[in-house]
């Protein structure tokens, strides 16, 4: 909502839209420069968010206690719900070694998406393309090179040949699934995070910002500016249902790589 | 009659929502169903529905970024 007013001058005109959409989402100018590196908003926030999951592991773990503390209780039933239920679950016995992955992967999104929600930050680092596409691309190798790396050369076979298709319809369900596994799941699974979180930028920065702004009028516009009230209300409706959003697509793409993983250990599934 | 005005993206993206919107419908209510028939299952069948709303969601999804690169 700040982002969407910063730019604005009230006083001269009520409603100032950005004039492209995405310049919402850009942060042009670096906040500093580190020899040809510019270190723009965006770039100081996968810092930060970097920053903040491995400090909260490494407070949460630095010290093993048999009966932890309340923070200490929270993180370990973070990473045994990702152990047990996503990896173990998802992939069988052996996904504890894709355990450290899939965690990391969790807590950041997770981090990346909450800040779409706190204060004085308003922005979520998975809205720029560039971030839920470099993790998908992450989830890709590893799955592909688990499929290789287990099944040899069949692995490909089993996709583009498929044993269990009659013979004269292979050649269209092998198309397909080739298609499905090397083009659409990595974009998919990238496109999914990536628009949830700008559709929830976008009606959060909508419907806060707008109410915002008819309350910062009500100089100009006298008792009118009640107008902004109901918009206001519903914008935090909104702001609890991101969270719920934040937190379900964060576990979704988690969810989604161990599945693909499987998919690759396990290929006749 | 009034000029029509407006982005035929706009009408490609409510397009694009309406079988996502029944899909994820169909996926929910089975999925509710299936829990409250065999609650030991829960657990399964919640992981699963997640799993089936996150496919069936990526179509109005991939329509809604096809309205802003349109």
């Amino acid at each position: 909502m700040i982002l969407a007013s910063e730019e604005c001058d009230t006083a001269k005109e009520i409603i100032c839209a950005p004039s492209n959409v995405v310049e919402l989402f850009e942060y042009k100018h670096a906040v500093f420069s580190i020899g040809p590196l510019d270190f723009t908003r965006t770039v100081i926030l996968i810092f930060l968010a970097m920053i903040l999951v491995v400090g909260a592991l490494y407070f949460a773990f630095r010290k093993p206690k048999i009966v932890p503390g309340k923070f200490g209780v929270v993180m370990e039933s973070l990473v045994s719900f990702v152990r047990e239920d996503v990896a173990k679950g998802t992939i069988g016995p052996d996904g504890s070694k894709y355990a450290p992955y899939l965690l990391a992967m969790f807590l950041f999104i997770l981090v990346g998406n909450l800040f779409e929600l706190t204060p004085f930050i308003n922005f979520p680092l998975t809205s720029r393309m560039a971030i839920p596409l470099m993790l998908s691309v992450f989830t890709y190798l590893i799955f592909v090179g688990v499929g290789f790396s287990k099944n040899g050369m069949s692995y490909l076979w089993g996709i583009i040949w498929p044993k269990s298709v009659p013979v004269g319809l292979r050649w269209l369900v092998g198309l397909i699934e080739f298609v499905s596994y090397f083009l659409l799941r990595p974009i998919t699974l990238a496109v999914r995070l990536f628009a949830n979180l700008v559709a929830g930028h976008l009606m959060l920065t909508l419907l806060l910002g707008s109410g915002w702004l008819f309350f910062a009028s009500v100089g100009d516009i006298g008792l009118r500016a009640l107008i902004g009230l109901p918009w206001f209300a519903f914008g935090l409706l909104i702001f609890v249902f991101e969270f719920v959003v934040a937190v379900l697509q964060a576990y979704i793409f988690t969810l989604l790589s161990a599945v693909y993983i499987q998919t690759s250990v396990h290929p006749e599934h | 009659m009034e000029e029509i005005k407006g982005a035929i993206a706009l009408i490609g993206y409510g397009l694009a929502a309406v079988g996502p919107g029944i899909g994820i419908g169909i996926v929910v209510g089975n999925a509710i169903q299936a829990m409250a028939r065999q609650p030991e299952a829960a657990t399964v069948a919640r992981t699963t529905m997640f799993l089936g709303i996150a496919f069936t969601e990526a179509l109005a999804l991939i329509g809604f970024v096809l309205f802003f690169i349109a």
